[in-house]
């Protein structure tokens, strides 16, 4: 790992890089091509640049003036690199140079993906025979002709097609129906209590406001749903517990364990309340989109924003707490001790603002992005089971999505758990550091 | 409520957490950055100006909370193997 693994990146990302400015240029115009080119050269420069900076810091022969004057060259190309960052952004297309840009760390992504499949116990498992291997091709295989097949109905699905699609698909027996509006583009989310209303009760001023306020309405339901389940475990508390106390107390000494691992035994207990009822709000939220006639609330930007500004103001609010107004100030400004690194405060300032607001914006567009493309997938392939029997006119489609709905159970988990987690590392870096000495760590929590 | 865990249990996911929000920031803080620089530009008509600073300020940022998250995960490694010496 490390250098060795950024140089892999950096040599696959090249053939890449190459392959799809080629491509882009045929299809798109040479503009658009030599744009990705050029955001995948500018993308690679800036990480080398990066990574010779940490080499030249953490290194050896850090403080020495040989590494010193190498920090100062590795500067002076970082802002030349700005430079031609803005000359090319106002030559090229922005998309183009952005899409590059991007390739690098979807290249990193990949290959950190891949690294931890191979080593994993289940590709052992499915790779030892060669059944199960064939039966993972023809999974892939099947996936890509989906993905293909339903790239043509982005751009706008025929209308004689759309009547078929939206009639065969409710006798799956499980809601799967894509509600296709005429004139959209593609097929959109599954039918769900409030869209079935607004579908039936066209021009109503209330079937309006249900429309509008679904995601919320969703949202509150869930969170009914989680209390009135901690009401009925609480309810009666018993030494011996019951079914439900038992299930409730085992998760909340799971996420006790979890935040008090990550935070400490000193600042951990203290927001065990809030970000276990983060984790678990997220990911009832995001399994509630598998249930038929219901929907994701973290589908919409809406929510997910709602929940990455809670985090945001939450983590601002202990800063605040911890460290005092005016420490906080000084924290944001970068601690300035000395007359160089008070000078440097106009600069720092906001460069500290942006790193703040940079993590909310991560934080909602990542589980967004993730639940909304989890919908789609299963979306995609419910209206791939009905188009599969369309030619003998089928009412029933094959339900290829129910695969994916396994799938999804994991993925709602693992995203509820990244928000957790990433929210916790952002109070962990707001908060002072704990000293971790025995007389501290028995202090009682506030 | 449990005894505190063991902290050597969790540590793994702390550096792990610590280190997953490297590739996001990395690619946020630019994004931001340049949108506040248009926002700012808007506002106060300035032409390009404050987009290429927020872009500039924006990588700056990336680049700083990269460091700040990979000198705590150096910390918290460099404690833990001094726990692990005086344990034994």
């Amino acid at each position: 790992m490390g250098l060795e693994f950024l140089s892999r990146v950096r040599s696959s990302t090249l053939w890449l890089a190459v392959i799809a400015a080629l491509m882009v240029a045929n299809y798109a115009g040479w503009r658009m091509g030599l744009g990705l080119a050029a955001g995948v050269a500018w993308s690679l420069a800036n990480l080398g640049l990066l990574e010779r900076l940490i080499v030249v810091i953490t290194g050896a022969e850090r403080r020495t003036t040989l590494s010193a004057r190498r920090a100062g060259w590795v500067l002076a190309g970082m802002l030349a690199l700005f430079g031609a960052g803005a000359v090319l952004l106002g030559s090229l297309p922005p998309a183009a140079l952005v899409a590059g840009f991007l390739v690098p760390y979807a290249v990193m992504m990949f290959k950190a993906v891949a690294a931890l499949l191979l080593d994993s116990p289940l590709w052992a498992r499915v790779t030892r025979s060669p059944w199960r291997s064939l039966a993972l091709v023809a999974v892939v295989a099947v996936l890509a002709w989906a993905v293909a097949a339903s790239l043509p109905s982005l751009g706008g699905a025929s209308p004689a097609q759309e009547p078929q699609t939206q009639a065969a698909a409710p006798a799956a027996g499980d809601a799967a129906e894509p509600v296709a509006k005429p004139g959209s583009t593609g097929p959109e989310k599954f039918a769900n209590v409030v869209s079935v209303l607004v579908k039936a009760n066209p021009g109503k001023e209330w079937s309006h406001w249900l429309h509008r306020f679904e995601p919320v309405l969703f949202s509150l339901f869930v969170a009914l749903l989680l209390s009135l389940i901690a009401f009925l475990a609480t309810r009666k508390k018993q030494l011996i517990p019951g079914p439900l106390q038992n299930v409730v107390e085992y998760v909340v000494e799971l996420l006790y364990d979890f935040v008090v691992g990550i935070l400490g035994p000193h600042y951990g207990p203290r927001f065990v309340p809030y970000l276990g009822t983060l984790f678990i709000y997220i990911l009832a939220m995001n399994l509630f989109g598998l249930i038929p006639f219901m929907d994701s609330p973290t589908s919409s930007l809406n929510v997910t924003v709602g929940l990455a500004l809670c985090t945001f103001l939450y983590v601002q609010y202990t800063g605040i707490r911890e460290l005092g107004a005016l420490g906080y100030v000084d924290h944001m400004a970068g601690s300035p001790r000395s007359a160089i690194s008070w000078c440097m405060v106009p600069i720092m300032l906001p460069v500290h603002l942006i790193g703040e607001l940079a993590k909310p914006v991560s934080l909602s567009c990542r589980l967004f992005g993730n639940v909304f493309g989890e919908d789609m997938l299963l979306v995609a392939f419910a209206s791939l089971g009905v188009a599969t029997l369309s030619f003998m006119h089928s009412p029933v489609g094959i339900p290829w999505q129910f695969p994916f709905l396994v799938l999804a159970l994991l993925t709602s988990t693992i995203q509820a758990l990244v928000f957790t987690v990433l929210s916790t590392i952002y109070l962990l870096l707001m908060l002072p550091h704990e000293h971790h000495e025995p007389e501290e760590a028995s202090q009682p929590v506030h | 409520m449990a005894k505190p865990p063991e902290e050597d249990a969790y540590s793994a996911l702390r550096s792990a957490g610590l280190l997953l929000s490297i590739p996001t920031l990395l690619i946020v803080s630019p994004l931001a950055g340049f949108f506040l620089g248009v926002w700012l530009d808007r506002w106060l008509h300035s032409g390009p100006w404050l987009s290429i600073a927020g872009l500039a300020l924006g990588f700056v940022a990336a680049g700083r909370e990269t460091w700040l998250i990979y000198r705590r995960t150096l910390e918290d490694e460099k404690r833990l193997e001094q726990q692990k010496k005086k344990e034994k």
